[in-house]
């Protein structure tokens, strides 16, 4: 690792805008957060995946991946991050190392002539070139190299250093983070800035979910400037130091980026969520109310109000007629990076029972908003492993299950529903409309009639009568600091 | 032309040359004398309208486009099954080509059958002497070791009496008084080939059990009924079976003789129930079968033999494989191994796996009564909806047992039931009221490609797609067969309906 990387990351993982790293003593900030792999145990993935998952939702640019085939062969094109236009996103570019160019040294050589076939077969915007653990280990200089074909061609060739073995997806997201903003952000002048420019960080626009919230923004006259990046353009990234207003959606993941943005061009910055109905109509009126702040015209608030009343009782009325489908039903939420409080209590007004909610990534306050509407603590836990959580759902402690992909199949083999709210999903939940559709799939995930089937026993056993299992509420389950669900 | 000397083309470009579309397009102009494009395109619209579906199910006397064949067929099918035997249907020659070919193309197999070759001559005279030497002929020709008559139209209109021509034809015939040749009167003007699937089934257990005094003793007889799929299907109930570690009389097995080997060899016959098994079938405690409208006469006669009789409706899904497996267990006294528990878990697994891509889906269903009726009971386990069920050989009795179990899961209760409606009728319902998937068989592809249905081919005949047949649809492995298909075509088309290029590509996903 070079001595730059070096200090990157210990950069990064001291991050002085997490209340959580704050409250360390000194000589364990630079630590990070929960990103110390134990072998043997079932991990998530690496930095190198954690960067390119950050900046592959800039659709225009090409991204290559260098290194063996393994890196980009075995995950290129896995994320359901929507583009509204260019696909070259989608398109694997890798310079597929081979052992002779490892033994010889050829990677450097073999990098450059990769970048001209991309510039010249594409004509990108710009390239993004990521090393991953052998290019590192043979000690390629990628910046050099960068540097080299950014002058030959013409465009921006931008190296993004976060080989796989330097730490986690997360810490990989991060340095994607600084690579944007040493690299990208502020090359671009933006050709008519105006006082309703905002940038959307930590938001990736999966399965389309940039767009359910845009339309409002877009009736308020509020620009997204630089998306970070969902559905991004790369022009529009590098013009993202001109916006009035940073709303970060994923704290975890580009912290460091929206502090970034205020350090370097003075640009305030919120923590704001799009999930459920209370979070949505929150995160619109702090937005207007920063953006007033800023010099926006005041009427702005007016609208935003009148927006978010029209809006919140549209849903409710779309949501009214799944209540007798999903009343009483039992909720355990598992998410990754985003709050739940609000979600929670969208599903209570439905008729909902919440039995359990990971707060992993929530902060001190929204603990408290959940107490609050929980009634107690006993509800909220930190990590669930997998044999506890099974433990949970076959006691038949809840009717569904809301996670992400990986426990999934904890959920299936305790036969119980499952809807996926997390990176691999394939419907959008953000916004007001997100809500209705997730509530529209915990209906479809619940009264599927297969569950009889999944969990009766066979009819030839004894006890097969496929009767509603009841049972108390969530039982007090030990919490494992195994981290098994990633954002 | 002059740029592909040399190159053979397929007719699948040849007719797209500028020198074959001028040519088509001058007769067309020149010769045809068509209505104009717009009145043609209005019609072709209207027949697409509610007021055009009105008067299309009113329609009585005339069958377009029927989803079913002749009871000869049938006959055929249930012959092929027996060891040695050949099919000997007694009319028209015509007629067999069409049987012979129907099987050949959905199985990709040889299909042998013979006629009496009956001409103008016999039908005014009377088929005896065509039966006579039709019989020897095929003696001599084809060595079996059985011959199954069965009829066509034309000699059951003249009324040939079979029974008696039979008898006379042994003689002059000069058979050997070992070959069994038993027969059924399968009109086709009557039934479908169920039907004379049933017929000839009971026709041959009639043969063989005349004179056997019946001696019950513990064991069971299955007969399977028509079914396109019955290579795989067969083979998968003994492989259920051998699972449980028991047996019994498959009456009509045609897993080899419509699957056989390419190695050099032909084979006329191959595999099916021997002559003992037939003759020991009658002592069984019970049939069974897996196709209750494909063996209502056979049970009958199995009853009046003393049996008991269970029948199903076609072991497709999951509750219908339960029914199954826990038949063959009670029959065979045996409990159910652990292993099919764990074949049942996998296949809950894949339908829990699905489910979110499946729940709502609706569906339009044809085929044989037996089919459909397991097909909208598979569909409603994995959360689909069947909105159309037509079976053009179902009877009333059949729509009430449909309405009855539609009426059972409120997946079904949308769902209309139209027994004796053809494909036309369907192409009326599917335009007016459109489904997400169509389950039929190959003639779907032109309902596919008027309404834009998408079709899953899971019934017989399925001539356009190949060796479908050869992967079971019956028990848990066969639903899973089922359900990767019909998930097949749901991601097929999700993806064609997502992968126009910077138009609808946002959607084009490689994970689903």
């Amino acid at each position: 690792m070079s001595e730059r990387l070096k200090a990157q990351v210990r950069d990064v993982l001291d991050e002085p805008a997490c209340a959580t790293n704050r409250a360390k003593a000194p000589g364990e900030r630079t630590k990070g957060c929960g990103n110390s792999l134990v072998p043997g145990a079932a991990a998530g993935g690496c930095a190198f995946d954690g960067a390119k998952i950050a900046l592959q939702p800039i659709v225009d640019a090409a991204h290559l991946v260098h290194g063996p085939l393994a890196c980009e062969g075995n995950s290129w094109d896995n994320r359901g991050s929507a583009s509204s236009g260019p696909e070259l996103y989608r398109t694997s570019f890798t310079t597929d190392l081979g052992e002779l160019d490892v033994v010889m040294g050829h990677g450097e050589r073999k990098l450059y002539r990769a970048i001209r076939a991309v510039v010249e077969t594409h004509r990108p915007p710009a390239v993004f070139v990521y090393s991953t653990c052998v290019s590192a280990l043979v000690g390629d200089d990628l910046a050099a190299v960068c540097e080299a074909a950014a002058e030959r061609h013409g465009l921006p060739v931008i190296p993004v250093d976060a080989p796989g073995f330097v730490g986690s997806k997360n810490l990989g997201n991060k340095l994607a983070g600084e690579t944007l903003l040493d690299h990208v952000i502020g090359t671009v002048e933006p050709a008519d800035p105006s006082p309703l420019d905002v940038n959307i960080v930590g938001e990736f626009n999966v399965a389309g979910e940039l767009w359910q919230v845009k339309p409002l923004l877009d009736r308020l006259g509020i620009r997204i400037l630089g998306s970070i990046s969902g559905d991004a353009r790369y022009r529009q990234v590098a013009m993202a130091h001109r916006a009035q207003v940073t709303m970060l959606v994923c704290a975890k993941a580009l912290t460091n980026l929206a502090r970034g943005l205020e350090e370097r061009w003075g640009i305030p910055w919120f923590e704001g969520s799009f999930y459920g109905i209370e979070d949505t109509s929150a995160a619109i009126r702090t937005l207007a109310a920063m953006l007033v702040e800023r010099g926006a015209p005041a009427d702005l608030l007016d609208r935003a109000e009148a927006l978010i009343a029209e809006e919140e009782a549209r849903t409710w009325a779309a949501l009214a007629p799944f209540r007798p489908r999903v009343e009483g039903k039992r909720v355990l939420l598992y998410t990754g990076g985003h709050k739940t409080w609000s979600v929670v209590a969208a599903l209570q007004e439905l008729g909902m029972e919440v039995v359990g909610t990971s707060v992993r990534k929530s902060t001190e306050g929204d603990k408290d908003r959940i107490k609050a509407i929980m009634g107690d603590d006993t509800h909220m836990f930190e990590n669930m492993a997998p044999k506890d959580m099974y433990a949970a759902l076959k006691a038949a402690d809840a009717d569904v299950l809301m996670s992400g992909g990986r426990s999934r199949f904890v959920a299936l083999k305790a036969k119980t529903p499952w809807v996926d709210v997390n990176q691999e999903k394939h419907e959008a939940y953000a916004g007001y409309a997100g809500m209705v559709e997730l509530v529209r799939h915990i209906d479809r995930a619940v009264n599927n009639p297969m569950w009889v089937d999944v969990r009766a026993p066979a009819p030839w056993d004894d006890g097969y009568a496929p009767a509603a299992a009841t049972a108390p509420g969530l039982r007090v389950v030990n919490s494992d600091a195994t981290d098994f669900e990633d954002c | 032309m002059s740029d592909n000397e040399g190159k053979v083309r397929d007719h699948t470009t040849l007719f797209q040359e500028p020198e074959y579309e001028a040519m088509l397009e001058s007769k067309r102009v020149n010769y045809e004398c068509g209505h104009p494009d717009d009145m043609v395109r209005d019609i072709a619209d209207w027949t697409k309208s509610w007021d055009y579906r009105e008067k299309n199910l009113a329609r009585k006397s005339l069958t377009v486009n029927p989803a079913k064949a002749c009871q000869p067929l049938g006959a055929v099918f249930a012959a092929a099954g027996y060891q040695g035997a050949m099919s000997f249907v007694h009319g028209s020659q015509g007629c067999v080509a069409y049987y012979r070919s129907h099987l050949s193309r959905h199985f990709k197999e040889p299909v042998s059958a013979v006629s009496s070759s009956m001409t103008e001559d016999a039908a005014v005279f009377g088929g005896l002497n065509n039966l006579v030497e039709g019989l020897a002929n095929t003696k001599a020709l084809y060595d079996p070791e059985m011959i199954a008559v069965s009829t066509t139209c034309m000699a059951e209109v003249i009324g040939d009496d079979l029974n008696s021509f039979i008898e006379q034809a042994r003689t002059k015939a000069g058979l050997d008084p070992t070959m069994a040749v038993p027969y059924a009167h399968t009109p086709a003007f009557n039934g479908s080939h169920i039907d004379g699937y049933d017929n000839m089934q009971k026709g041959i257990l009639e043969h063989f059990w005349e004179e056997l005094e019946r001696a019950p003793r513990p064991g069971f007889n299955i007969v399977p009924g028509f079914d396109g799929f019955a290579v795989a299907n067969i083979r998968e109930l003994r492989r259920l079976m051998g699972e449980m570690g028991i047996d019994a009389t498959i009456l009509s097995d045609v897993s080899d003789v419509y699957d056989t080997p390419s190695d050099g060899e032909f084979r006329m016959y191959a595999g099916g129930t021997t002559r003992d098994e037939v003759k020991g079938a009658l002592h069984a405690e019970t049939t069974l079968s897996l196709q209750d409208y494909c063996s209502r006469k056979t049970l009958e006669f199995c009853r009046a033999r003393g049996q008991e009789t269970r029948a199903m409706h076609y072991p497709m899904g999951v509750a219908a494989t339960d029914e199954l497996v826990m038949t063959l267990a009670e029959l065979g006294g045996v409990a159910v191994p652990e292993t099919l528990r764990l074949e049942r878990g996998r296949l809950v697994d894949a339908l829990a796996d699905s489910q979110s891509w499946l729940h709502g889906k609706t569906y339009a269903i044809y085929g044989d009564p037996d089919f459909v009726y397991a097909m909208a009971r598979f569909v409603m386990e994995t959360g689909g909806e069947p909105r159309h069920c037509v079976a053009t050989n179902g009877n009333k009795a059949w729509g009430k047992k449909m309405r009855a179990l539609l009426d059972g899961s409120p997946f079904g209760k949308d769902c209309q039931v139209w027994p004796g409606k053809d494909l036309w009728a369907l192409r009326s319902l599917l335009a007016t009221e459109p489904t997400d998937l169509l389950i039929g068989n190959s003639h779907g592809k032109y309902l596919e490609r008027d309404t834009g249905v998408p079709l899953v081919r899971l019934t017989f005949p399925i001539f356009d797609r190949h060796h479908h047949h050869r992967f079971p649809t019956w028990g848990y492995q066969g639903a899973l067969n089922v359900l990767v298909k019909i998930l097949d075509k749901i991601f097929d088309r999700l993806d064609a309906d997502t992968g126009t290029l910077g138009e609808t590509d946002v959607s084009f996903d490689l994970t689903r």
